[in-house]
């Protein structure tokens, strides 16, 4: 029984598959970034025009914009990666029948809808919320605090919410495939846990803690809704100013060149992060020794 | 070290869980504004709930939509995962970044130039449009499931029931199936949660299909009143249940055929 096809050849469909949802329509914003709109029949005009482009690179805002969302994914991904290391390392502690459960716990929030989410973070951190009710009450502060809810800490605080499962995942898996004896030899030759940690686990879980990174990194930057709805006036990203000009303004081929300029600089940003992670002192050797 | 563990876990398990332990705290609260102190304890929410035939739609609306994009999505993510683990794949790294370009694409972007695709080729935005784009959205997490438990299965027992005579789809339907059986009914459920989750992708391309997120999100705007917590607790009830289910197939597998390591969920 001789085939000719293999299930190498499976790959066919689901390329064709995401090329036509996925590539096809990011195509098609290189193509509809150099069309005009002729604003008095609101149709896009066929044509060459660098105009788009040309707003895209003269007016600041958008490269403002560009820069927050990677502000935004950048603090987050530093500060996920601060909160993630101790969150695997305690499961990676516990016994073995509790690691399923504990990381089952820890991605269930994750399923909760976007808005969800949001909502739930008003009520804990508005002016009447959990938060400085709580704090009212043990007389820490005698005015609610301002800075808790619609400024740049509430975006901050929960993008880390939505992400630190993203985090903690591939370094806790990169902490299992570290051999023990390595960071107890350390240890057993004098080494402080700080020191034994920064030595020994912290460069050889670095590939997990890059793909954490790539991954916080690039749904930080991208979200749109937890800026807009809890950053307050801070909470125009690039995301909702391309909603803002597909939608309202009809400027398709404006929204088509910022997400693209978008896309180029996301990309760059967590490929460079990725990249200089896993140039750490010690993540070759987890390369080098076997991991494939 | 053991009680820095614990107390790690404790805050995490804190952080991760305060959200949504006061929205039901809500839920329950007489009073209809969300402040502290609390009120004392009510149904009436719930009752109000019932009665909101809009919510009650969306949520219709939403399970209709998240039942094709979980069996889709897990099909698709089954492809592209045996695709993945047989050595024979050629242009390995443009498959990967294909399947990782979903995950990558800012969801907002990604939904507009599917919309401006759509419109491009004259096709209308609605639930065939809303399952496709979130079908797509859900494929690298459910290749990264699948795939986890696929490459990490004796290659011997399909060479031996190849060497049995098996066709392809024999082996495939016999043997290798089975034993990934737990890995593709979790996929399923996590392109249904995502689906549910999913709020983005329904703000562009649902079109006249209102799905939940969509009902409670335009209600967000305007007010906050305490029936939204009672369908919000209602909703994450729904999706614990899920979470649940699709953990207790992925468990199953292991009595099926025990794995030389523990499930993980990394390609």
């Amino acid at each position: 029984m001789k085939l000719p096809l293999s299930r190498a050849h499976l790959a066919i469909p689901v390329a064709f598959l995401l090329f036509l949802g996925c590539l096809l329509p990011l195509i098609l914003l290189l193509v509809f970034s150099v069309f005009t709109v002729d604003m008095d029949a609101f149709v896009m005009v066929p044509a060459f025009s660098p105009q788009a482009w040309a707003q895209m690179l003269t007016k600041p805002v958008f490269a403002f914009l560009i820069g927050k969302a990677v502000m935004f994914g950048l603090g987050t991904a530093v500060l996920a990666a601060f909160a993630g290391y101790p969150v695997a390392l305690a499961i990676a502690s516990l016994a073995p029948a509790w690691k399923g459960i504990a990381s089952v716990i820890l991605l269930t929030p994750l399923y909760t809808g976007e808005i969800v989410r949001i909502y739930a973070w008003r009520i804990v951190l508005g002016s009447e919320g959990l938060v400085n009710t709580l704090l009212m009450w043990l007389g820490v502060i005698h005015a609610p605090l301002k800075f808790l809810l619609f400024t740049p800490f509430t975006t901050h605080l929960v993008l880390l919410y939505n992400t630190l499962p993203f985090m903690v995942l591939p370094i806790w898996l990169s902490i299992e495939l570290v051999d023990r004896r390595l960071i107890e030899a350390a240890r057993d030759l004098g080494a402080r846990p700080l020191h034994a940690f920064l030595r020994v686990t912290l460069p050889l879980t670095t590939p997990g803690l890059s793909v954490g990174l790539f991954a916080v990194f690039a749904l930080a930057a991208g979200d749109m809704l937890t800026p807009s709805l809890l950053g307050g006036p801070s909470g125009v990203t690039p995301m909702s100013m391309i909603d803002n000009l597909f939608g309202t303004a009809f400027d398709w081929p404006l929204a088509s060149a910022l997400s693209l300029s978008l896309l180029l600089v996301l990309l760059a940003c967590a490929t460079v992060m990725s990249w200089l992670v896993l140039r750490l002192k010690g993540a070759r050797a987890v390369f080098r020794g076997g991991m494939r | 070290m053991k009680r820095a563990a614990a107390i790690t876990l404790t805050l995490a398990v804190a952080f991760f869980y305060l959200p949504i332990a006061v929205l039901s705290l809500f839920s329950f609260n007489r009073s209809a504004l969300m402040t502290f102190p609390l009120d004392g304890f009510t149904l009436d929410w719930y009752r109000e709930l019932s009665g909101n035939t809009a919510f009650l739609n969306g949520f219709v609306t939403s399970f209709l939509v998240s039942q094709p994009v979980g069996i889709l999505s897990a099909l698709i993510g089954l492809l592209a995962a045996l695709a993945l683990a047989s050595p024979g794949l050629r242009g390995r790294s443009v498959f990967i970044a294909l399947l990782v370009l979903p995950f990558l694409v800012p969801k907002t972007v990604l939904s507009i130039a599917q919309a401006m695709l759509l419109n491009w080729a004259g096709l209308g935005r609605g639930a065939t449009a809303l399952i496709a784009a979130q079908t797509l959205v859900a494929i690298p997490f459910t290749t990264t499931i699948i795939a986890a438990v696929l490459v990490r299965l004796d290659p011997r027992l399909e060479e031996a029931a190849r060497d049995l005579g098996a066709t392809p789809w024999q082996t495939f339907r016999r043997v290798t199936f089975p034993q990934i059986r737990g890995a593709v009914g979790a996929a399923y459920s996590i392109g249904v949660i995502l689906s549910l989750a999913d709020l983005t992708i329904s703000m562009f391309l649902a079109g006249r299909t209102q799905p939940l997120s969509l009902i409670v999100a335009s209600q967000f705007r305007r007010e906050l009143k305490p029936d939204l917590n009672a369908m919000q607790v209602v909703v994450l009830f729904l999706t614990g249940l899920i979470v649940f289910i699709g953990e207790y197939f992925r468990r199953r597998r292991r009595v099926h055929a025990p794995a030389p390591r523990k499930e993980t969920a990394h390609v």
